[in-house]
């Protein structure tokens, strides 16, 4: 196992919340420097740690702590994966509105650290808003917890949003409280074809304008530089069809080719969307304005590039083979208003290219946030943001 | 005295305040029965003013108490002996709507009302709508992480403000969060941190919030029931029938006599409780999901499920909920509003309890609240004219607000613990989880000059850790298990 590309002396897999507490405690005691690891899957996320001696794994805390479907919430140890916090909740027609990249690995810890999102994001928000508490063990070994069980809370400063995206350079996760969400009735997608990024994002604001309420846009390049979009709406049978009549509406209207994508060509898709976080050795995920990233695709040359695209969220993620540092760079000058992350990268590439990019104004903050919960610089050091 | 001068050629004679009634303004906010005295008010017309009187505050030793429309009702913008209260209610502009990209950037003092009606005539508006709405600022609910009924399905003030500039402890201009649309920034969340936090980590002068599309289709539904009882089942009921309504709102006996003593409303007066809820979205979803919330109404017990026969009774009905608080007045000389949160399957035996500490005390407590996320709203009425009552009252909250705690709820959703609920802080998380939030406070402002004696029970100064290692009580039970 290597996190960013270095491999660690030792792996640890702590057997519950207080045995990982007592080995953090003593990694920070004889100042070893320590990561934290879920099921793996984002491991190229970052740039190389400074030094690493071992990784903690969180995988064996996995245990439901308290379910309350009633409340649609459930506690879980972070170590659990996402497929199987879904098979739980299933029994009660629940589900958890996480995309991550292999639910059957993928850890709630994990998919909190990285901020794991996918097309779901449109309709039920970010992770951060679908946590409503958190326990973590700091790098000193304390365990602390922030926010509550229940859905509405203001006691405190919001620390599970802090934990959010910080990869595990706080802290690790070792238990949330969620928010789950109904199953819905019914569900359908309608596929616009052979688009460009502009038409892609003329869709969603069509969309926006008649007031649906989509579940999620996807635009999938289609081997070239077009976009194949898939608009999914969930809901009770009635709004779903009234839904997708709309839909097909607005497509005639605009003269896109519309159809109805079989369930086996969604699943298809699905994957796809997955593999894209997975598979290809350089991974680059874009953030900005709707409209300056449909802007940014639309003037650059993609030849070559695979792309999943979230016009509505904002975002899209851009893979292939042969990309470099000077591809990054221009993206980067390319996208000023916005962010160019790099999550995965071949390890030749690691010395030219930062993970993160420029830091944000604010970064002076965070780094004093950083030295107040990790004096020692122990944990996960210069994993993260400007060498945090 | 040099300081108002000082504070004078920074915001001008006309936007600082240093006696008279004008002063006497700014000793309270929202929560009654605490009053202090600032040294001095300042009223900022632009982010460097507000950056330039921080500054000056911390040369001369003064601590801040950043101050919204003073809605507030747990004591977050009362102020402490000596300091200088920096209100933002004159930075009122609108700067900025993104209608593409649903964003809008506003600055502090705009009323959060005025958000929604700057974007009605487009269709846009924007979510969270705290009762106090035509009058508390967008600042102030971004320092609260302000709630309101329709945060049952749209998300709370965290949600939905991604960006900000804030003015540091240090008097520097910063930003954090998202300003520009991107969906996410590099780093830690300061934002989200933030929001919610009470005026302790910075003053905001710029805030970018998301907004929506006004929804095809809103019906409102109101309800009566003979008691609390069947009410709060038909809560219930609705939320795990998998029905996501945009608000559920409950009132129970004595509230609705006060609404209907208060407004135009005809609402029964026989009758122990009533819902009023709303159901958004695209038409037939909305259609659908009245019809199977209305199926739950009546199989709870429901006595009367009707509809209001136009917008105008539409308004009229939200306007007396959102009015409710002041119609207290109309049943009561005096009353003290809590605020706690419990699980949603929880409401029945909590309202149970709540009356039988309130019949113990020999007061009476009227309940209207956000049933569908648990957010209980009991007013304690009492006449603080009879000597002990007061005390009695604010003694009954306490014990409110245990019984929340007991049930695994929260001593607060949406008013903030501020000064009022910093004690019982110790109740709801360990040491090592304030010593936690400490680490954040003091990152933010390591001299602990903003809103020096709230949300902590115990004043702590930055760089004092707690001492040697203890085991956490879960850490000794292998679970951790409160999250």
């Amino acid at each position: 196992m290597r996190i960013a590309g270095v491999e660690p002396r030792n792996l640890i897999t702590p057997s519950g919340i207080g045995e990982l507490a007592a080995v953090v405690r003593e990694l920070y005691a004889d100042a070893k420097p320590f990561a934290f690891v879920g099921g793996g899957t984002e491991l190229e996320l970052g740039n190389a740690p400074r030094a690493l001696d071992t990784v903690v794994a969180t995988t064996a805390c996995n245990r439901v702590i308290d379910y309350a479907p009633e409340d649609q919430t459930i506690t879980v140890e972070a170590g659990m994966t996402v497929a199987a916090v879904c098979a739980v909740l299933a029994e009660h027609h629940q589900f958890l509105a996480f995309d991550v990249p292999d639910p059957e690995r993928t850890t709630i810890g994990g998919a909190i650290a990285t901020n794991a999102y996918g097309g779901r994001r449109l309709r039920f928000g970010p992770i951060k808003d679908n946590i409503v508490g958190i326990a973590i063990v700091r790098p000193d070994g304390v365990i602390a917890h922030g926010g509550g069980k229940v859905v509405k809370n203001v006691a405190g400063f919001d620390i599970p949003k802090l934990m959010v995206g910080a990869l595990g350079t706080l802290g690790a996760i070792v238990s949330a409280t969620l928010r789950v969400h109904p199953r819905s009735e019914s569900g359908a997608a309608v596929a616009l074809r052979n688009l460009t990024a502009a038409d892609v994002l003329h869709a969603c604001a069509e969309i926006v304008n008649a007031a649906l309420v989509p579940t999620s846009i996807v635009a999938f390049d289609d081997g070239g530089e077009r976009y194949d979009c898939v608009v999914v709406f969930d809901g009770f049978r009635g709004g779903v069809d009234e839904q997708v009549r709309s839909m097909t509406g607005i497509a005639e209207r605009l003269q896109f080719d519309a159809s109805r994508p079989s369930p086996a060509e969604l699943d298809l898709l699905k994957e796809r969307e997955r593999n894209a976080r997975r598979e290809a050795p350089w991974r680059v995920q874009f953030g900005a304005a709707p409209t300056t990233l449909a802007q940014f695709l639309t003037k650059n040359d993609m030849a070559g590039i695979g792309r999943i695209y979230y016009p509505a969220i904002g975002s899209a993620i851009l893979t292939g083979n042969d990309m470099n540092a000077a591809t990054i760079e221009r993206w980067r000058r390319a996208l000023d208003a916005g962010t160019v992350v790099v999550a995965a990268m071949p390890l030749d590439a690691r010395g030219a290219v930062d993970a993160w990019g420029a830091p944000p104004p604010s970064w002076p903050i965070m780094r004093q946030l950083k030295t107040n919960f990790d004096p020692k610089g122990l944990c996960n050091p210069g994993r993260f943001v400007g060498g945090i | 005295m040099a300081a108002v001068s000082d504070f004078i050629a920074i915001v001008g004679e006309r936007n600082t305040i240093t006696e008279g009634s004008e002063l006497r303004t700014y000793e309270a906010d929202g929560l009654p029965g605490f009053r202090v005295r600032p040294a001095v008010v300042v009223l900022p017309e632009t982010t460097e003013q507000v950056a330039a009187c921080v500054r000056l505050a911390r040369r001369l030793g003064m601590p801040i108490v950043p101050r919204g429309s003073g809605t507030g009702l747990s004591g977050g913008a009362l102020p402490v002996e000596g300091c200088v209260v920096i209100g933002l209610s004159r930075m009122k502009a609108i700067l900025e709507v993104d209608l593409p990209n649903l964003r809008m950037r506003v600055q502090p003092g705009v009323i959060n009302l005025n958000i929604s009606r700057h974007l009605a005539a487009a269709g846009y508006y924007y979510a969270p709508d705290p009762s106090s709405q035509s009058v508390c600022s967008i600042g102030g609910n971004v320092a609260e992480n302000s709630g309101g009924a329709h945060c049952l399905k749209y998300g709370f003030t965290v949600n939905h403000a991604v960006g900000a500039t804030i003015v540091t402890a240090e008097g520097e201009i910063v930003s954090i969060g998202a300003h520009g649309g991107e969906p996410d920034t590099l780093g830690y969340d300061l934002m989200g941190v933030f929001v919610g936090s009470e005026g302790l980590l910075g003053i905001v002068t710029e805030v970018v919030v998301r907004i929506l599309r006004t929804p095809q289709a809103t019906r409102t539904i109101f309800a009566t029931f003979p008691t609390t009882d069947e009410a709060g089942a038909a809560v219930s009921s609705i939320i795990s029938a998998g029905i996501v309504p945009a608000a559920i709102e409950m009132m129970d006996q004595l509230a609705i006599e006060a609404i209907v003593a208060a407004t135009r409303v005809d609402w029964p007066l026989d009758v122990g409780a009533a819902l009023l809820m709303d159901v958004d979205g695209v038409v037939a979803e909305v259609e659908h999901t009245a019809d199977a919330a209305i199926a739950a109404l009546r199989a709870a017990g429901a006595i009367e499920i009707r509809s209001p026969r136009d917008d105008g009774e539409r308004t009229l009905m939200w306007k007396g909920r959102k009015g409710a608080f002041a119609a207290m007045g109309r049943i009561s000389p005096n009353y003290y509003v809590q605020d706690g949160v419990i699980p949603r399957k929880e409401i029945v035996p909590v309202l149970r309890d709540i009356a039988r500490l309130a019949s113990e005390a020999g007061l009476r407590v009227a309940n209207v609240f956000h049933a569908g996320d648990g957010n209980l709203h009991p007013l304690i009425l009492y006449d603080g004219r009879i000597p002990g009552q007061e005390a009695l009252a604010e003694h009954v909250g306490g014990e409110i607000l245990k019984t929340c705690i007991r049930y695994g709820g929260s001593i607060t959703g949406e008013h903030g613990v501020g000064f009022d609920k910093a004690a019982y802080m110790g109740d709801l998380f360990t040491e090592d989880d304030l010593a936690t939030m400490q680490l954040v406070r003091c990152a933010f402002d390591r001299d602990v000059i903003f809103n020096p004696n709230k949300v902590f029970p115990t004043p702590r100064l930055c760089g004092d850790r707690p001492g040697v290692y203890h085991p956490h009580a879960t850490e000794l039970a292998e679970v951790a298990g409160r999250g």
